[in-house]
């Protein structure tokens, strides 16, 4: 498959789909090499679990296997390849006892009646760099992401992470524009907040104040 | 003078250049007298870029992958 031009790509995949549609297996291989990657990553920051995200990626390829000549074509194919991958990562998250989420109301930023900041707010953007690689600042983010509520955190994956479109992101869950800004402003917010803890006291412990 | 509260929640369609002209240069008018709000557009941005560079790398592991490669070819030939 060439890397070059992304129309050409985009091309060669309506193709696939039509072959898949048409019953076509050969086609089956291509797509499976296309979308597995994707599947998997998104069902890994659900789940956090390479054994569940394994076998997410495997019922989501076997149903575009058996289901890919019913595939309707009314919303994009990777749009339905996304939804069946959500629904397969929540099928193993219902499985699995999980620990309550945090209220995302707690975690918005305070203001006072007249509308203006509460808190000491501290600029630590400029000392991330050195710590992105560090194994510890890996696990505070992810553990942040995972406390986000549902709702919250499946925006901001498919948003921010995996940089879909706000349209793109709003026709997978079936959400308005609207919904879906408001809700990864909500996420952003609340895992500001929880790095802000972090980030801001390494910075004080750091400057020895 | 809009306060911090309204700049904050429009913060998404400020970093996204979605607002109208007005609107916007009404916050640029208070983050030109507001440290706390800089601070907070600043880290807000951050927080994006830290969380997606950190969760983006999850490619499939090499054991994973070959499983996958079976299961693609054991279900092409049924
Ligand atoms: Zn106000
Ligand atoms: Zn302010």
């Amino acid at each position: 498959m060439g890397f070059s031009d992304p129309t050409k790509d985009k091309a060669t995949e309506e193709q696939l789909v039509k072959d898949l549609q048409a019953g076509e297996m050969g086609s089956f291989e291509q797509l499976a090499n296309l979308y597995q990657g994707k599947i998997y990553s998104l069902s890994f920051n659900l789940t956090r679990n390479a054994t569940d995200s394994q076998d997410v990626t495997q019922e989501v390829l076997l149903t575009l296997f058996r289901k890919g000549h019913t595939f309707q074509g009314k919303s994009a194919f990777s749009s339905w390849v996304y939804r069946i991958t959500l629904n397969a990562s929540y099928m193993k998250l219902r499985s699995r006892k999980r620990e309550p989420n945090v209220s995302i109301d707690d975690l918005l930023p305070s203001f006072n009646k007249a509308g203006f900041q509460q808190e000491k707010i501290q600029d630590w953007s400029e000392s991330t760099e050195s710590l992105l690689f560090d194994n510890e600042t890996r696990k505070v983010i992810q553990k942040a992401v995972d406390l986000l509520p549902d709702k919250e955190k499946v925006v901001f994956i498919l948003r921010d992470v995996e940089g879909l479109s706000t349209e793109k992101v709003g026709n997978i869950l079936e959400l308005t524009i609207p919904a879906v800004k408001s809700r990864l402003h909500r996420a952003r917010l609340f895992l500001r907040k929880k790095l802000a803890n972090y980030f801001g006291e390494y910075k004080t412990r750091k400057e020895g104040k | 003078m809009i306060c911090c509260k309204e700049c904050i929640e429009l913060l998404h369609d400020y970093l996204e250049g979605e607002l109208n002209p007005e609107i916007e240069a009404s916050l640029e008018d208070h983050f030109a007298d507001c440290p706390p709000c800089i601070a907070f557009v600043n880290t807000y941005k951050s927080t994006t870029r830290l969380c997606k560079d950190t969760l983006k790398s999850n490619d499939i592991p090499d054991a994973v992958k070959s499983r996958l490669k079976d299961f693609v070819d054991k279900n092409k030939n049924t």
